[in-house]
């Protein structure tokens, strides 16, 4: 008898139309691993936020040790032990690490006060038992992303729950801390406990998982063995038709013949020179003597562990943060003290990491998303054009291959779609330079690939871009030249040549190789 | 000194008022409704005293008829979904029809009531301290059982937690609307010692008595930077301003008014300084 077992679930957006789950069953033992995958919009985050109880079922039973049950909010299935790490996780970033593993279940002094000291103790001794890089005092909002989803997993694994939910847990670790957390997922596994991990990545299932359900436009496309499928089957399944990776252009090591022509003569679209960051109140500058340049045609992957400051070079390249010293050079003009704004309209576009916060306004329409930046030719003396928007909108929405309608709110799209309204807005300013911060993260094969493609093709019309990624497999796919971040300085760069692999760039990733400076 | 003596009677009102409004803005829906609260309290709390015949009861009679006011403007907002602003402002208007019509029904008039049988507030001496009505005393614990609430227990965590980011509270289990009912009634509880301070010390109500103050209480929550700390200083700005121009009117020939605007004035230089403040320490992130 299975631990849990989801019987016969549908649910219908009426909002959009969208049949996410289509009489889906879904059955979990105890003491395993269970992958659910699929492309993005297939319905599996629907059907897990049902288990949750964040979402309604139309029809559908529940089933947990064999008893029906009901689950109307996620106090109910935190009743029942299971917890959740959703892909887009909440964590209160005025709190600390500690503070919001225990929150719900504070621990107590003298019956009613907070006990800070056994929060931080709990905590502190769940991250080295799974060997997390983290420590329980320290604030959430000041951590870089892949740390705070570090400390979702050490949430949810202080509370102790019975099923454990993971939405794409791996999308912003690095390789060592996602070998950690699947020795962590064994080690939990062993204990009896059940995890289901919701993921793209067929290598994670074939390595982690006991058995796999692909979903598929809303339906069950089939249960597995992990032992008794292949990865190019479970391929097949999740896409619905064969699908061959290796065919994929590689700019970067691939058409190495290119690299040559007169692209350097060309005037550089992005110079930064000695860019130092060290706001007040940081011990150490989080950019150190940054030096980069990027030209036309040229695609420039900026990788690093995150924590590295990755994520400072994109706020200060964006203009959300100034420097502490240094300039910033946007085709050939001084940008240094420009606003986001003025780089803008200086010829800058930009593909955020925090799509749901800094990419788009969620509850904003998809048609308000897409026409913001080029808002002013959809008025005509101060009247709104509104069939032009409509008609502009849909042509993005289908040259893009967007499932969504230009009057929904972007929050009811699902995040591979959410990606590509921003990157069809982005790239509807014909600008010369455009950042990208990773931008596949979290997105599913066909979306991965559909971005992937979308930017060697935009060195093919000589942009200049900066990908900055903690994804090296992307880097090395489709950077020219690689610049290597370690703790806030330059490592190395290289050319991306068919000699450069991921062991030597790691090196200098981890601060192993490379003097810094 | 007799300035400082008078400006910390005067701004007891404001500091159990501003500091019930305070949980309820770091829960993250400020209640405007803090005037009618304590009006209700300021009714309720003289007519019980006449009822029962004791000051203290009234006193406890005040706060709770406030507090259940404050669960039907609470249950009205965050389990019925109504707009804040327009809730609040309907508890305002309702606190203040509700006690005019209560007055003329059971003692005839809409205007002044006096108790003479309500014994007033009584006053102690503490040494170092000087003599003030107890009233005084109870606000400064109350404000100090507040900051433990808010610091120190698992309920101000998820109180402030719900202020920060509600959606992170329900996803983790927790029901945002049940930490802000529970600010509300806390602020109930807080504005019907107000209130009722400011019938009992005069034992009689007069119809709109507040005059104002719980809109004040509002000021002084942003004014004190939104901590206990600064609620309390804020307060005292007020208290020492008004006892100012009480003395100021016939010794000064400032125009009194001009004295009484000075807390908005610096009300709104203070607002202007902190947000430039506020602007330059984050640089322009977000």
């Amino acid at each position: 008898m299975p631990l849990l077992s989801l019987e016969g679930i549908t649910r219908f957006y009426f909002e959009s139309g969208v049949l996410a789950n289509d009489n889906v069953t879904f059955r979990l033992n105890k003491g395993e691993i269970h992958a659910l995958v699929g492309e993005n919009g297939a319905g599996k985050t629907t059907l897990m936020k049902i288990l949750y109880g964040l979402e309604k079922k139309d029809t559908g039973k529940l089933y947990f040790k064999g008893k029906e049950i009901e689950i109307h909010s996620p106090q109910d299935a935190n009743r029942l032990g299971i917890g959740m790490v959703r892909q887009h996780f909440r964590l209160i970033d005025e709190f600390s690490v500690a503070q919001n593993c225990v929150l719900g279940m504070e621990p107590v002094k003298k019956g009613i006060f907070f006990d800070n000291g056994k929060a931080l103790a709990l905590v502190n001794r769940v991250i080295d038992e799974n060997g997390f890089d983290l420590n329980g005092s320290d604030k959430v909002g000041s951590l870089p992303v892949g740390k705070q989803q570090q400390a979702a997993i050490v949430r949810m694994l202080c509370r102790n729950d019975e099923i454990l939910i993971l939405d794409e847990p791996t999308a912003v670790l690095t390789e060592r801390q996602r070998d950690n957390l699947f020795k962590t997922l064994n080690k939990l596994k062993y204990k009896g406990k059940s995890v289901i991990l919701i993921t793209h990545k067929i290598y994670e299932i074939k390595r982690i998982a006991d058995r796999v359900t692909v979903m598929r436009k809303g339906r069950i496309e089939g249960v597995y063995h992990n032992t008794d499928v292949d990865e190019s089957t479970l391929s097949r399944l999740i896409l619905g038709h064969d699908f061959n990776r290796g065919t994929a252009p590689a700019p970067g090591s691939k058409n190495t013949g290119t690299r040559g022509e007169s692209i350097q003569e060309e005037l550089p679209v992005l110079v930064m020179k000695d860019v130092v960051l060290f706001p007040s109140g940081t011990h150490k500058p989080l950019l150190e003597n940054i030096n980069l340049e990027v030209k036309r045609g040229e695609i420039v992957g900026v990788a690093g562990v995150s924590g590295n400051g990755l994520s400072e070079l994109e706020d200060v390249v964006s203009g959300l943060i100034p420097l502490t010293s240094g300039s910033i050079t946007l085709n050939g003009r001084d940008a240094t003290s420009l606003s986001t704004a003025g780089r803008r309209s200086a010829g800058a576009a930009y593909v955020p990491a925090d799509r749901m916060r800094r990419g788009v306004s969620l509850d904003a329409s998809v048609l308000e998303n897409m026409i913001i930046v080029r808002r002013s030719e959809f008025f005509k003396r101060g009247i709104f054009l509104k069939k032009d928007a409509y008609a502009y909108t849909r042509k993005l929405l289908s040259r893009f291959v967007i499932a969504g309608e230009p009057d929904i709110p972007v929050r009811n799209l699902s995040g591979g779609n959410i990606q590509k309204v921003i990157l069809s807005r982005e790239l509807s300013v014909d600008s010369d330079f455009i950042m990208f911060s990773q931008p596949a993260w979290g997105l599913d094969v066909s979306s991965s690939k559909f971005v992937h493609d979308r930017i060697a093709l935009l060195r093919e019309r000589k942009k200049g871009i900066l990908l900055i990624s903690t994804d090296l497999d992307e880097i090395l796919e489709l950077s020219t030249k690689i610049v290597v971040l370690y703790q806030g300085r330059v490592t190395g760069t290289f050319t991306n040549d068919a000699f450069l692999t991921k062991e030597f760039i790691g090196d200098y990733m981890l601060g192993v190789a490379g003097n810094g400076n | 000194m007799k300035v400082i003596h008078d400006a910390v009677s005067i701004m007891t009102p404001f500091l159990l008022a501003a500091a019930g409004g305070l949980l309820t803005e770091l829960s993250g829906t400020l209640t405007i409704a803090l005037e009618g609260f304590m009006l209700i309290g300021a009714f309720s709390g003289v007519v019980f005293a006449h009822i029962i015949g004791s000051t203290s009861a009234g006193i406890i009679a005040g706060a709770l008829a406030s507090m259940i006011f404050a669960l039907l403007y609470g249950g009205i907002t965050y389990y019925l979904k109504a707009n804040i602003f327009i809730a609040g402002l309907a508890a305002n208007l309702l606190a203040s029809g509700l006690t005019a019509m209560l007055s003329f029904s059971f003692f005839g008039t809409k205007g002044v009531i006096h108790f003479s049988d309500v014994e007033g507030l009584r006053a102690f001496h503490v040494p170092l301290l000087g003599e003030y009505s107890f009233m005084v005393y109870i606000s400064w614990a109350v404000l100090l059982l507040i900051w433990f609430i808010l610091n120190k227990t698992p309920l101000g965590m998820r109180i402030r937690g719900t202020g920060f980011d509600s959606e992170t509270i329900r996803s983790i289990g927790l029901k945002p609307e049940l930490y802000r009912l529970l600010s509300v009634l806390i602020a109930g509880f807080t504005c019907g010692l107000a209130g009722s301070m400011l019938s009992l010390s005069v034992s009689s109500f007069v119809p709109d008595m507040t005059a104002g103050r719980g809109w004040i209480a509002l000021v002084v929550i942003y004014l004190g930077n939104r901590t206990i700390a600064g609620v309390l200083a804020a307060s005292f700005v007020f208290g020492l301003s008004i006892s100012l121009s009480n003395y100021a009117q016939g010794i000064v020939t400032i125009p009194s008014d001009f004295i009484l605007a000075f807390p908005y004035i610096l009300t709104v230089s203070a607002m202007i300084i902190y947000s430039i403040w506020q602007g330059r320490k984050k640089g322009v992130k977000e």
